[in-house]
């Protein structure tokens, strides 16, 4: 199987006054494509942190991190943006909707960004993504009227409508209550399966771990693999 | 792209009342741009009416005239020959009339002034009947009658005159009173001649002072001058605005046919007397100038007029310019997250400013485009009502009784353009600082 992520030594501090925090020390992890990851810690272990490393939107301040066999850490913000846009989805913990535009315009933007469908192909590309979330009739609404787990299934369609290889969700689950985090978790273990897509979230939820093909524990920026000690 | 649209016109109505505070003030300060520049445009075309009507050709060719060399008198002789050389020679010809020019003194009974008496024909005269008003009775005389008293015919006879209305109040004279013109002829000698006041006339605000017109003939006793001599052909264009290329043809035109010329300064032949006096030349010179030169001493009012409008306008842009800038770091730390979010999803620094710059932009146009709506209907509006200027200082400058407010299509798409541009700069550095703010800080972002 092909390594699709590949932190190596991985270091991040935070520069804070006049010390430093180190949220990431040392880390090494290889991930698979076609992994279902869960990276699970209590908060401030640093989870939000290296997620961003794996998503390209920081970089590390030793060590190196490869994307699709790409050393991030190398690449200039237009690039990281472009790698983003072609091989990276998105889920937030605060679903991070565009509040001006409808469902189905929020699940659009990505491939507008991308420039290479035509109208009918994205209309057809986006239609198909709300009935996979199974939100078809929510598809002309706005995300304030929709319900969090609305929010959270349309974020869901956005990170997947341009086929990325990677999706990334910190904390899907956090904002939601216990029986809609877990629906989400199995939207997202089926798409999975169904597409091969490389899933890495994370939680501090023991509930939404237990679904893990994979569980990644992080503890004060250290990592251990394993079932969750409980 | 249109989600740049459709992103920046909900934000800008999501911010409401922002949005409209800007917007209104943006379109008030442009509607009173239009509304300055529809007054100045108003000023400088009824300049240009009036000086052409009253003292001035598009293009003039005058001259002075030297028995000795202390002399300065200001005419033209053969002026048939002159016409004839103008007729053939003008390119974009609409007429021409030639008419005396003196410098003189009135006297009344009551009072004296100084004046530019015209001596005209008025037959010839196609333009200016139709520009003088003559006044009621009242409008000069206190406890006068509401009749218009005088007859612009009457100037076909010799030993008349028409005079304006500021000139009959300060003197003191009604139509059919008598005037006494008195002019200098040189070397300390003066003629005279009586005159009868003929008609007389609305002002032209107070360009009308110092003019006054006689038949030719009467100029002609008072110079004592023979009836082939004139003081000025003026040459009237179809477009006006080719004077001045029109006037540089001629001086060539009239080098060649042997005419000594003098060289083109911009002021008003009474102007001219005593440079001319002091010259060391006898004999014929012509002297070619454009309407806009002879009332030269004048210009300061447009040039005022400009300067009071463009600092106005500068100062109140200025202030919107601050409050676009202001809005616009608002806009930028409301929505951290939301650009955090489209960084992280994969638009790149570029397009986050454009969208930002959209959003300005939009407000921009649409907000100068409704105070250019504004303001031109405004315009327009006073223009059509023919509204009296309430202040008699105002009315003299603009040498008008109403508003005349022309507003030019050119001048619409100058202002909107220009204040669009002006609003997109404002926005330039904020959004510019927004395209910059990184995904994960923006992600992070509390709200
Ligand atoms: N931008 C930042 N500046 C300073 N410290 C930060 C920053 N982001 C995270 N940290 C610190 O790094 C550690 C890990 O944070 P984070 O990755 O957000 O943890 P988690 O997502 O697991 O809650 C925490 O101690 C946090 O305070
Ligand atoms: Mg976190």
């Amino acid at each position: 199987m092909e390594n699709i992520v590949e932190l190596k030594q991985v270091v991040k501090e935070y520069p804070l006054g006049k010390l430093t925090v180190r949220a990431l020390s040392d880390i090494n992890l290889t991930i698979e494509k076609g992994e279902f990851t869960v990276i699970a810690g209590p908060s401030g272990s640093g989870k939000t942190t290296l997620l961003n490393m794996v998503g390209c939107v920081d970089t590390p301040s030793s060590g190196s991190v490869t994307v699709r066999g790409q050393r991030i850490e190398q690449l200039g913000d237009r690039a990281r943006t472009q790698l983003r846009l072609a091989e990276l989805g998105f889920i937030f913990q605060t679903f991070n909707l565009i509040p001006d535009l409808t469902a189905a315009q929020n699940v659009e933007f990505p491939l507008l960004l991308q420039g290479t469908l035509t109208k009918k192909e994205r209309q057809r590309r986006v239609a198909e993504l709300f009935e996979l979330v199974d939100l078809t009739p929510q598809i002309k609404q706005r995300p304030n009227e929709l319900s969090g787990g609305q929010r959270q299934r349309v974020a869901i369609a956005r990170a997947l409508v341009t086929q990325p290889g990677i999706v990334l969700a910190d904390e899907p689950t956090a904002n939601l209550d216990s029986v809609t985090g877990l629906n989400i978790i199995d939207l997202m273990k089926d798409l999975n399966q169904k597409r091969q897509t490389t899933f890495i979230f994370s939680t501090h939820d023991q509930r939404v771990m237990q679904h893990a093909q994979r569980v990644i524990q992080i503890v004060d920026g250290c990592l251990s693999e394993g079932a969750p000690a409980s | 792209m249109r989600t740049y649209l459709i992103i920046a016109l909900r934000n800008l109505l999501q911010a409401r009342r922002r949005s409209l505070l800007l917007t209104s003030a943006l379109a008030l300060v442009t509607a009173l741009l239009i509304l300055l520049l529809s007054v100045s445009a108003g000023f400088n075309q009824t300049l240009i009416r009036n000086t052409t009507a009253l003292m001035s050709g598009h293009v003039n060719v005058g001259g002075f005239f030297k028995n000795k060399v202390t002399d300065a008198w200001p005419m033209i002789n053969d002026v048939a020959k002159i016409r004839k050389i103008v007729e053939e020679n003008t390119p974009g010809l609409d007429f021409i009339i030639d008419r005396d020019r003196a410098w003189a003194k009135v006297i009344s009974e009551r009072q004296s002034m100084f004046v530019s008496p015209s001596g005209i024909d008025i037959q010839d005269e196609s333009q200016l009947p139709e520009v003088i008003r003559l006044a009621k009775q009242s409008e000069y005389l206190e406890g006068g009658s509401d009749q218009v008293l005088g007859n612009l015919a009457n100037l076909a006879k010799p030993r008349q005159a028409l005079i304006f209305v500021a000139q009959a109040k300060r003197l003191g004279v009604d139509v059919g009173d008598y005037l006494t013109i008195t002019a200098s002829t040189g070397a300390g000698r003066t003629n005279t001649v009586d005159v009868t006041v003929a008609a007389i006339a609305k002002d032209f605000g107070f360009m009308s002072n110092w003019n006054l017109f006689l038949p030719k003939a009467d100029i002609h006793d008072l110079y004592q001058t023979t009836d082939d001599a004139s003081s000025v052909v003026m040459i009237y264009l179809k477009d006006p605005d080719q004077a001045e290329k029109v006037m540089g043809h001629l001086r060539g035109v009239f080098e060649k046919e042997g005419y000594i010329l003098m060289d083109h300064q911009p002021a008003p032949f009474f102007f001219k007397f005593e440079t001319v006096a002091g010259e060391d030349w006898t004999g014929q010179k012509l002297d070619l100038t454009i309407w806009s030169d002879e009332i030269s001493f004048m210009s300061w009012i447009s040039q005022a007029l400009d300067v009071i409008s463009f600092s106005l306008i500068g100062i109140l842009m200025i202030i919107i310019a601050i409050g676009i800038m202001n809005s616009m770091w608002i806009s930028v730390r409301e929505r951290t997250r939301e650009i955090g979010t489209v960084r992280a999803i994969g638009m790149t620094r570029f397009r986050v400013l454009k969208m930002f710059m959209t959003e300005a932009l939009l407000l921009g146009f649409v907000a100068t485009c409704l105070g250019t709506l504004l303001g031109t209907l405004s315009a327009l509006g006073i223009d059509a009502a023919q509204w009296q200027i309430p202040s008699e200082a105002v009315r003299a400058i603009l040498m008008s009784d109403v508003l005349h407010m022309p507003v030019s299509a050119a001048q619409m798409i100058h202002v909107i353009w220009i204040f669009t541009l002006i609003t997109g700069l404002s926005a330039l550095w904020p959004a510019f600082r927004a395209s910059r703010l990184q995904p994960v800080t923006a992600i992070h972002h509390a709200g």
